[in-house]
C-alpha cells in the first residue's frame, strides 16, 4: 500500500460520504456501479460475507437498518452496501474479500458504529469474529498443495498458525521436497478473507465460505 | 497437449537418468523441445542464489509460460512463487526500452550513438583530467558471468584501475572473506546434496523459508524421512523458519560471536573434539582485535595474523562460558551446553547453514570463522551431509562476483591484484602487459560511494543494481550522487528504479532470456542459457554496453570474439584450470544442467577437499585443504573475540532495527514489483513489533509508526500479527519497497576486513505517527 497517497484518498473519500445526505441510496448505487460484476457477492449458496460481528443472516436482515454506518467507519473501504440483485438484502453490508477483505481492525470500528446491534457490540476480540470459514476450493490449482512454495494465504494470514497452519508432507514427484499444505482450522479462522484477496491464482483457490453448522457425534477425534 | 507434455518430461527425466548412470559424466541431453507451437528452453531462474533450474516456454518470440525443470537437480521441477512469475517479470509496462539522457531535470529519448559517444567521452575526460581511478564501474551479482568478465577486464587490464565493485559487497563480502582467511579458497566444500544427507541443521541468521524457499522444502523433507533430523534456528526474529525449527534460540543481536565461542569453549573443556582431524588438518591463529567499524571515509585496515597453539586457543576462549555467554547473548547456559553437544555429537551429522545475518556484520569476516572453528574442531566438514554452508542470495553472487573476481582487490579463480604472480598471470591470459593491471585495490562499495559523494569519483556506470535504494546510510549517497560538478551517473537496467532516478544515462537492458547467459549457484554449480527471445525496444545486452564503451576508448581488442560468449568462457576457463576451480568447456554446460566446479575430466565434484569426491586429493589423504598453501595445507581456526556492534540501542534510540526479505519480492523489489500477484501478495513494507512494546508505544496492529535513526526516518505499517514476529526491543523491515527505503536509516558500518556493511543492526526509535 503506498502510503501518504492512499491516506488522503481515504478521507477525502470519507469527508465526501460524510457530507452526502441520501447516503445509503447513495451508497447503493455507487457500489453498483463500482463493482465488477465477475466479482463474487453472494456466493451460490447466498452467503453474503457481512462485516465482523453481523448476526445469523436471517436475524441480521431483520435487525440491520440499512444505514450505512458500517460503511463510513471502515478505513479499509472494505465494505459496501448490497444492490438492486440482493433483494430483501438491498442496502446491507458486504464484502467482497477478492477486492478488498476485513483487515481485521484491533478495535472493530464498524461493530462500534453499528446503531441497531446487527453487528454484535458483544465481540470485542477479532479472535471472536465469525465472519464465514476460509476454504481450498480449488485443490489442484493450488500451488501449494502441487509442492510450489507459495503458501502465500497463509504467510497473509492475520492468524497465522493458529487459523492456517502449514502440515508438511513428502513430496513423491520429487522424492526430495515436502509438500507445505495450507490448511484452515475451522474453529480459529474468522472468515477475514485476506487469504482469498492474496491467493495468486487468476481464480483464488482459497475462498471464505459460510461456516458449516457442528455436527454432533460421540467420536473425540 | 497434455500427452506431449508428459511425453516431453519422461524424455527429459530419461536423459538426466542417462547421465546420472554414465557417473555424472556429461551426457546429450535436448533442452530444447517443441510442444503446442512452444519452444522450451532451460535456465537457471532470475532471482535467488539457490538457482533452480526453469523450462522457458517462447511462443512468437515472446515468453508465455515458465515451469520449474523436472531434470534440474537443484529443484527437480519446483520453484517458489517468485520463479512461478518468471515469465511476467521481464513484461512490465515500462519496460525501458531507448536510452535516455537528462537535459536539465528531464530524460530525453537518444540513440544509442549519442549515450555511447557521450559515455565515452566522459570516460576520457575524466580520465584526462583525473586519471584513471575517478571512473568506476558497480556491478552486480546478478551479472552473468560474460558481463562480470568483460567489466572486470575492461576496467583493471584496459583502463586500468581496480575502481569495479559488484553489489555482493553488501551480499556475501563476508562469506568470501571467511572462506579466504580459513581455507584460502573461496567457496563451499558442500552442496545442497548434504541438505539430504545430514541429520542435525544449524540455521545462523538465515530465514531459509522465505529467502530460499525450495532448499528449505528439501530441508524438511530430509526430516520427514528420518525422524533424527533435528533443525535448529538460532536468530534474533522469530520467522517461518523458526516456527518450523525443531527449536528456536532467540539470541541478542552481535551475541553470535559470543556465542560460538562459547560452544568452542565448551567443546574444548569437555574435550570433545576430533584430536586426530586437528593435529592433522588444523592450525591456530589469532588476528588484531578492536578492530573497528569503517564509519569514518577512507578507512584502513590490515589484518597481521599470528600463529598460535592449541593450548594458547584454550586460553582464549576461557572467558566464553556458558554463564558468562548466557548473560551478554540471553540464551540460557543449559541451552548453550546442549547446542555445544549436539554440534559435537559423534553420532550426529552436523550442518550449519547461514545467511545475511552472519554476513551483514560488522564482524562477518569473524562470525563466518567462528562457524568454521566449531566445524574443524569436531571434524565435521568435508564429508557428505556435514558441512558448513554459507547460502547466497543472487543468482551469481558466487559465478560472476566471486569466481571472475568483480571485486577492487580481485582476479578471477582467487586471485588477487596485490599478488605480482597473480597479476602477470591475469596480464598473460588478458594480453596486456602486467604493469597494467594496478597493483593496489582502490574503493569497496561502501567507500566507492563515499568517494562518489567526496567526489574523488567523478563517473560512475551501474550495472543490474539498484544501488541508490540498497545502499545502507543511504541519504548521504543519493545526495552524494546529484551533488553535480563533474560528477556523470549512467545506469543500466529494464527498469525505471531509484538508481535511474539520479542518473545522466539511463541505457535500457536486455535480461535474462533476452541473451546468452551463464550464472553460478551457492553450490559451485555453473548453468548456461541461450538467448531465446529479442530484447524490446532497442534494449541491449549489458555485455554489449561494456564492450562498445571499451571500443569507444580504444579497447576493442580486449575483446576479440566472434562467438562473444564462448570464446570468452573459454578464455575465462583458463583461469580456472589446475586451480581447483576448474570450469568445464563451454560445450558441455550447453548441455547439461548446471556442474559443480571443479569439473575435472568431466565429473563434478560434490565435496571439495574430500578423498573419493575432490580429484585434486590423492588416495590416503583422507581430507585435504590443498587450496591452503600458505598453511601447509591446513584450515584455520581463529582467536576471534566478541566485540559490541557500531551502533547499539540507548535512550535515545531504545530499538534494534534489522532489514531483509520476504518470500513474495525479491532485492529491491523492481522485478517482483512488476508482478500484480506478487504486489497483492506482499505490497509493501511494514514495521514488525513485539506486540508488548507496540502496547507500551499505545500503537495497535495497523497503526502508523515513524521509525528514526540518526540518519533517517520513515512512517510504516505497524505489523504485529504478521509472518515474522520481532523480540522485544527490536523492529524488522523489508528492504524491497522502493516507497519505503528502509535504508535511509540504516548505518554504512562494515566489517573492516570484507568491507560488508551491518543492514541488521543500528539503533532507532519508534513513535506513533
Amino acid at each position: 500500500m503506498s502510503g501518504a497517497e492512499e491516506e488522503t484518498k481515504r478521507v477525502s473519500r470519507r469527508h465526501f460520504l460524510k457530507g452526502s445526505l441520501a447516503l445509503p441510496l447513495a451508497l447503493t448505487v455507487a457500489g453498483g456501479l463500482l463493482t465488477v460484476p465477475s466479482l463474487r457477492r453472494a456466493d451460490a449458496r447466498g452467503f453474503y460475507l457481512r462485516p465482523p460481528g453481523a448476526l445469523a443472516e436471517k436475524c441480521f436482515l431483520g435487525a440491520c437498518i440499512r444505514c450505512g454506518k458500517c460503511v463510513q467507519a471502515c478505513p479499509y473501504r472494505a465494505i459496501r452496501l448490497a444492490e438492486t440483485d440482493a433483494g430483501v438484502a438491498i442496502g446491507t453490508p458486504f464484502i467482497i474479500a477478492r477486492e478488498e477483505p476485513c483487515q481485521l481492525c484491533t478495535d472493530l470500528p464498524c461493530i462500534k458504529s453499528c446503531p441497531s446491534g446487527a453487528l454484535d457490540k458483544g465481540v470485542t476480540e477479532v479472535e471472536k469474529v465469525r465472519m464465514g470459514t476460509a476454504v481450498i476450493i480449488d485443490r489442484e490449482n493450488c500451488l501449494s498443495i502441487r509442492g510450489l512454495r507459495c503458501e502465500v494465504c497463509y504467510r497473509n494470514c492475520p492468524l497465522i498458525d493458529r487459523a492456517i497452519t502449514i502440515e508438511p508432507r513428502h513430496n513423491p514427484r520429487t522424492g526430495v521436497h515436502t509438500i507445505m499444505e495450507p490448511v484452515v482450522h475451522r474453529d480459529k479462522c474468522v472468515g477475514c478473507g485476506i487469504c482469498e484477496k492474496s491467493c495468486v491464482r487468476e481464480q483464488p483457490v482459497i475462498v471464505v465460505q459460510r461456516t458449516p453448522l457442528p455436527q454432533q457425534d460421540a467420536y473425540e477425534f | 497437449m497434455a500427452l506431449s507434455r508428459r511425453d516431453f518430461l519422461k524424455a527429459s527425466a530419461a536423459a538426466a537418468a542417462l547421465a546420472a548412470a554414465t557417473g555424472g559424466r556429461l551426457g546429450a541431453t535436448d533442452v530444447h523441445a517443441a510442444e503446442g507451437g512452444i519452444r522450451w528452453g532451460k535456465a537457471p531462474c532470475r532471482f535467488c542464489g539457490t538457482g533452480c533450474g526453469v523450462l522457458v516456454g517462447v511462443k512468437d518470440g515472446r515468453i508465455v509460460a515458465t515451469k520449474g525443470d523436472p531434470a534440474a537437480p537443484v529443484n527437480k521441477g519446483l520453484n517458489c512463487i517468485k520463479g512461478y512469475f518468471l515469465s511476467k517479470v521481464l513484461y512490465g509496462k515500462d519496460r525501458l526500452t531507448k536510452p535516455l539522457i537528462r537535459k536539465g531535470n528531464k530524460m530525453v529519448e537518444a540513440s544509442w550513438d549519442e549515450a555511447m559517444d557521450l559515455i565515452a567521452s566522459k570516460f576520457r575526460e575524466s580520465i584526462a583530467k583525473h586519471g584513471p581511478d575517478s571512473v568506476a564501474m558497480f556491478g552486480s551479482g546478478q551479472w552473468t558471468v560474460f558481463e562480470g568478465y568483460a567489466a572486470a577486464k575492461l576496467f583493471k587490464a584496459g583502463i586500468g584501475t581496480n575502481n569495479i565493485e559488484p553489489n555482493a559487497r553488501f551480499c556475501m563480502a563476508s562469506a568470501v572473506t571467511g572462506f579466504m582467511t580459513t581455507f584460502n579458497s573461496d567457496e563451499p566444500m558442500g552442496c545442497y546434496d548434504d541438505l539430504d544427507l545430514g541429520d542435525t541443521y544449524f540455521l545462523w541468521g538465515a530465514n531459509m523459508a522465505e529467502c530460499h524457499p525450495v532448499l528449505f522444502s528439501r530441508l524438511i523433507d530430509n526430516r520427514l524421512k528420518n525422524p533424527k533430523v533435528k533443525i535448529i534456528d538460532f536468530g534474533t526474529r522469530f520467522t517461518r523458519t523458526s516456527q518450523m525449527a525443531d527449536k528456536y534460540i532467540r539470541f541478542n543481536p552481535q551475541t553470535d560471536l559470543a556465542l560460538l565461542n562459547a560452544i568452542a569453549h565448551i567443546i574444548v573443556r569437555d574435550r570433545l573434539y576430533d584430536e586426530n582431524f586437528i593435529r592433522k588438518h588444523v592450525v591456530f591463529k589469532k588476528g588484531k582485535t578492536n578492530i573497528g567499524y569503517g564509519l569514518e571515509d577512507k578507512f584502513k585496515f590490515a589484518d597481521d595474523p599470528k600463529p598460535m597453539t592449541f593450548d594458547e586457543y584454550r586460553e582464549f576462549l576461557k572467558p566464553y562460558t556458558p554463564e558468562y555467554v548466557s548473560k551478554l547473548s540471553g540464551v540460557p547456559a543449559k541451552t548453550i551446553e546442549e547446542v555445544a553437544r549436539l554440534y559435537a555429537d559423534k553420532s550426529r551429522k552436523v550442518n550449519s547453514l547461514w545467511t545475511m545475518g552472519f554476513n551483514q556484520h560488522v564482524r562477518g569476516t569473524w562470525v563466518n570463522n567462528l562457524v568454521y572453528n566449531v566445524h574443524l574442531l569436531t571434524g565435521k566438514i568435508c564429508k557428505p551431509g556435514e558441512n558448513p554452508m554459507s547460502l547466497t542470495g543472487q543468482p551469481s553472487a558466487c559465478g560472476t562476483a566471486r569466481e571472475v573476481g568483480t571485486f577492487t582487490h580481485r582476479l578471477p579463480a582467487d586471485m588477487v591484484v596485490m599478488n605480482e604472480e597473480h597479476r602477470k598471470k591475469a596480464a598473460e591470459i588478458w594480453g596486456v602487459p602486467a604493469e597494467k593491471i594496478p597493483a593496489k585495490p582502490t574503493y569497496h562499495a561502501t567507500e566507492m560511494f563515499r568517494a562518489l559523494d567526496r567526489g574523488d569519483i567523478k563517473v560512475l556506470w551501474v550495472q543490474v543494481t539498484n544501488p541508490f535504494q540498497s545502499a545502507p546510510n543511504l541519504s548521504r549517497y543519493r545526495k552524494g550522487a546529484r551533488k553535480g560538478g563533474d560528477r556523470f551517473i549512467i545506469v543500466s537496467d529494464i527498469y525505471p528504479t531509484r538508481s535511474t532516478e539520479l542518473a545522466d544515462v539511463v541505457l535500457p537492458s536486455a535480461s535474462w532470456v533476452e541473451k546468452e547467459g551463464f550464472f553460478g549457484n551457492a553450490e559451485r554449480r555453473g548453468q548456461q542459457w541461450f538467448k531465446m527471445v529479442e530484447p524490446p525496444g532497442e534494449a541491449r545486452n549489458d555485455l554489449w554496453q561494456t564492450m562498445e564503451l571499451a571500443r569507444r576508448l580504444g579497447h576493442g581488442n580486449l575483446f576479440p570474439y566472434k562467438y562473444v560468449e564462448k570464446e570468452m568462457f573459454e578464455e575465462y576457463r583458463k583461469f580456472t584450470l589446475g586451480q581447483g576451480k576448474d570450469l568445464a568447456p563451454y560445450e558441455a554446460y550447453t548441455k547439461a544442467r548446471g556442474l559443480r566446479w571443479p569439473v575435472v575430466n568431466g565429473k563434478e565434484t560434490l565435496w571439495r577437499y574430500a578423498e573419493g569426491y575432490d580429484p585434486y586429493v590423492k588416495a590416503g589423504e583422507g581430507v585435504k585443504f590443498y587450496k591452503n598453501k600458505p598453511n601447509d595445507y591446513k584450515a584455520v581456526i581463529w582467536a576471534r573475540p566478541y566485540e559490541p556492534a557500531a551502533e547499539a540501542p540507548d535512550r535515545q534510540y531504545p530499538f534494534w532495527l534489522c532489514t531483509g526479505r520476504v518470500l513474495e519480492q525479491w532485492h529491491t523489489g523492481t522485478m517482483t514489483g512488476r508482478v500484480p500477484e506478487l504486489k497483492r501478495a506482499y505490497g509493501g513494507a511494514v514495521c514488525e513489533i513485539h506486540p508488548e512494546d507496540a502496547k507500551r508505544l499505545k500503537v495497535k496492529h495497523g497503526d502508523k509508526v515513524r521509525v528514526t535513526s540518526r540518519r533517517g526516518s520513515i512512517v510504516l505499517t505497524a505489523d504485529l500479527r504478521g509472518r515474522g514476529k520481532a523480540e522485544k526491543g527490536n523492529v524488522f523491515v523489508a528492504f524491497f519497497d522502493e516507497n519505503k527505503m528502509i535504508n535511509e536509516l540504516c548505518i554504512d558500518a562494515y566489517c573492516p576486513i570484507s568491507g560488508e556493511p551491518d543492514y541488521k543492526k543500528c539503533a532507532v526509535k519508534l513513535e506513533k505517527a
